[in-house]
């Protein structure tokens, strides 16, 4: 079939190309080595790193390493601290509300990431179709318009919208759905999907558009072939573009799991963690025990914990979409 | 495909590169953060003067943002009475301040006189100046008791003790009501008892109205629960619990049957129905819409509410349990101001606490919506007749002639509030959790936070 064919194509550029650039790099780390550059010439990179680097020393790595210090330790930020040993850890994994905040930032990831990427797609496929410049440039920019608006902001907005007398209660009211009105952020059922639903309101934006420009670099001829083949838009869209989004699917994954586990200003401004705990997650609570409750300590083993998580969650999906 | 063998790689020296940077942190860790544990100066000062010399002083203010217009008003009577005194003063959000007071008394030049937050963590690093020897030297001894019980500490427990505090005026809560609807439902004058109180929500409920506009998006609901608790179990012990004396508990049947009768309201349908997702804001709008007959609330909504409803609105303390009884209320300083020990102008700075309680500042406190400070046998300040504001002060005489001022409970811990109080009561009136289990979840947090 002509679809497959056409579908190793870009696969097959993309090897090319790298393949291109390992020679070329082999090459010239071979150079190096022999030739009268010397060691002068491999400083000149570290010095043109240099400014970065310290830069990530000094506000990535040394906040890193500091906060794994203060997670042994029982220090309310001002006193002389006292070792604590391993406590602060086990308290996170033996606090019911500690440990159930940690499963509320899996749930979102639901909201954050899958139906983001599920929304981006099919946006993503039906903007691509769109032969106007014009109206191409305004869908564009109204999907993309969420992504500049400071997430604090936009919680604040969907306070509104969610409030009894909000505009969701309103259009529910409209479409003669009153059974369904009910106070979004203040419902135990429903305040952690309702959080929810703003992430993906943040994400698909952000999502939409790296799809659609990877979109951009799929060889227009494949789709053509394809319908001269007879596919299908549900065809195309399986063979081409997916296989296609392949790397860019790969990076809003990553993207919105970082977001929806470390997430912290929606909630924040939203319902603060409640009704109750229902909407509690670590990114909230790593701040009000640091900064309401001065436990230095405890907040950095659960930021330390959280940040394991992640990077549990992170590499294994890296790992799948780098494979090929 | 060759990729396949290639991608590995960088993973495994990313987890390679995560290990090495938690070894070295763990090298780190071996040295605690924070000053080293010795003993800390004194915060006693050596020599008081009550006066303040001639040499130009100026004096670093810290408070919070909500406070400004009262603190610029007291700043400015007090640098015209002493014109060699300038105060510059900083505010942040009033929600910041509580994160960033310990670190202002912490820092090497900290401002000379600063919100108190907690007196107790203030004193345990030794970051308040004592004020004893100016009390004495001022004469503030004279001031009622409980206008200065809440800024003592002794061995780490607030109540009693030296003093390390003084207020610029004072917060008042109890029950607002409207006017209109009072007469609707045949209230002629407040309700004596708890038990009048809830007939009235139950003939404000029949027609229509909600009975009491409680908001618990931010555990507003925790404001009916301390105002039956400050009676049932009495002010003394829901003070010492919030001052986290020894033994203190909330864990009893006073407190358990203040819970149960917010519970019994809240499933009569006398609350709004979406109680847990209303917030201050839209709370004060259901009240300024004539739907709600009482609004349980305090002082500093006075201002607001004599400019929307003007005449419309009156105030009272809760009632007690039984007609007759005692009133109490929670009430604390507006701002309590204390001297940083490391300031290097604390004779002028305790001028500035001394002026608090006189006759001008109590006029300003008051005329800011605030309880003023001071003895009893100071000049009144005047109040425009008829204002809600009115009402309230009335409130305060009478719960303070009944030495019912009481802290908040929501400050008996620094993460109390967020931590229990908030979801805690979230769930009682979700009807997720019973009286008895929100009164042993808050104990148990609070015990837990003060690791005993």
């Amino acid at each position: 079939m002509s679809t497959v064919d056409g579908l190793t194509a870009p696969v097959d550029v993309a090897d090319e190309i790298s393949t291109a650039s390992r020679r070329r790099l082999v090459r010239r780390r071979g150079g190096a080595g022999r030739s009268s550059l010397g060691s002068g010439a491999r400083w000149a990179g570290w010095l043109f790193a240099l400014p970065a680097l310290v830069m990530y020393a000094v506000f990535e790595l040394y906040p890193i390493i500091t906060a794994v210090q203060y997670s042994f330790f029982d220090w309310d930020g001002v006193s002389a601290a006292t070792p604590a040993g391993l406590k602060n850890y086990t308290r996170v994994f033996t606090e019911p509300q500690l440990l159930a905040s940690i499963i509320h930032a899996f749930i979102l990831i639901i909201f954050f990431t899958f139906l983001p990427v599920l929304l981006a797609l099919v946006v993503a496929s039906i903007v691509r179709e769109i032969k106007s410049k014009a109206l191409g440039a305004t869908a564009r920019t109204m999907m993309f318009l969420p992504q500049i608006i400071p997430g604090a902001a936009s919680a604040i907005a969907w306070t509104w919208m969610y409030s009894p007398n909000g505009a969701v209660n309103q259009m529910l009211g409209a479409l003669g759905l009153s059974s369904l009105q009910r106070a979004w952020l203040g419902d135990f059922t429903w305040a952690l999907p309702a959080v929810g639903i703003i992430g993906t309101w943040l994400a698909t934006g952000l999502c939409t558009l790296l799809l659609m420009a990877g979109i951009g670099k799929i060889d227009t001829s494949l789709y053509e072939a394809a319908s001269l083949d007879g596919a299908n838009r549900i065809q195309q869209f399986r063979a081409i573009t997916l296989p296609g989004l392949r790397q860019e699917i790969g990076v809003c994954i990553t993207i919105t799991i970082i977001a929806a586990l470390a997430s912290f200003d929606v909630v924040f401004m939203s319902t603060q963690g409640g009704p109750g705990y229902s909407t509690q997650v670590p990114g909230v609570q790593v701040y009000q025990l640091a900064f309401t409750e001065n436990r230095i300590g405890q907040s950095s083993a659960l930021a330390v914990v959280l940040s394991l998580i992640v990077l549990a969650v992170i590499l294994p999906i890296q790992r799948f979409f780098r494979e090929k | 495909m060759h990729n396949a063998r290639r991608s590995p790689r960088p993973t495994r020296r990313t987890v390679l590169g995560v290990i090495g940077a938690f070894s070295v942190a763990g090298v780190a860790a071996c040295s605690a953060p924070g000053p080293a544990a010795t003993g800390a100066a004194d915060s006693t000062p050596t020599a008081v003067s009550t006066s303040i010399g001639t040499q130009p002083v100026t004096l670093k203010l810290y408070d919070g943002q909500g406070l400004k217009t009262l603190d610029d008003a007291l700043i400015a009577a007090f640098t015209k009475k002493y014109p060699s005194v300038t105060i510059t003063p900083t505010y942040d959000p009033d929600n910041v301040t509580t994160q960033n007071q310990p670190r202002q008394l912490a820092s090497a030049s900290p401002p000379d006189l600063v919100r108190v937050i907690s007196v107790t963590s203030g004193t345990k690093n030794n970051l308040l100046t004592n004020l004893d020897a100016y009390g004495a030297a001022y004469g503030w001894d004279q001031i009622p008791a409980s206008q200065l019980a809440q800024f003592r500490a002794k061995d780490g427990v607030a109540g009693s003790g030296s003093l390390f505090a003084k207020a610029s005026g004072f917060t008042m809560t109890g029950l607002y009501y409207n006017k209109k609807l009072a007469q609707q439902v045949g209230m002629t004058t407040p309700p004596a008892s708890v038990d009048e109180l809830t007939t009235l929500m139950g003939k404000a409920k029949a027609a229509g109205l909600t009975g009491m506009v409680v908001a618990n998006k931010e555990g507003g609901g925790v404001f009916p629960y301390q105002l039956l608790l400050n009676t049932s179990m009495g002010p003394d012990k829901v003070s010492q619990w919030v001052f986290n004396a020894q033994g203190a508990t909330i864990n009893n049947p006073e407190s358990v049957a203040a819970a149960t009768q917010v519970d019994t309201w809240n499933k009569a349908g006398l609350f709004p129905q979406a109680v847990n997702a209303l917030d201050a804001n839209a709370a004060d709008a259901l009240f300024a819409s004539n739907k709600g007959l009482f609004f349980p609330w305090g002082n500093w909504d006075a201002a607001n509410l004599d400019k929307t409803m003007p005449g419309q609105v009156g105030f009272f303390p809760m009632p007690p349990t039984t007609s007759g009884g005692k009133v109490a209320a929670m009430s604390d300083a507006a701002t309590a101001f204390g001297i940083p020990t490391k300031s290097t102008n604390k004779d002028a700075a305790a001028a500035f606490l001394n002026f608090l309680s006189s006759d001008e500042a109590r006029q300003i406190a008051v005329d800011n919506g605030f309880m003023p400070t001071g003895l009893p046998s100071q000049a009144a300040p005047t109040i425009k007749s008829g204002s809600v504001l009115a009402d309230v002060t009335k409130a305060f005489a009478t719960v303070s002639g009944d030495n019912g001022q009481v802290p908040f409970v929501q400050n008996a811990t620094a993460g109390i509030s967020n931590q229990a109080w908030t979801p805690e009561s979230q769930l009682l009136l979700a009807g997720k959790s019973t009286p008895e289990q929100f009164v042993a979840n808050v104990q148990a947090k609070y015990e837990d936070e003060l690791k005993r």
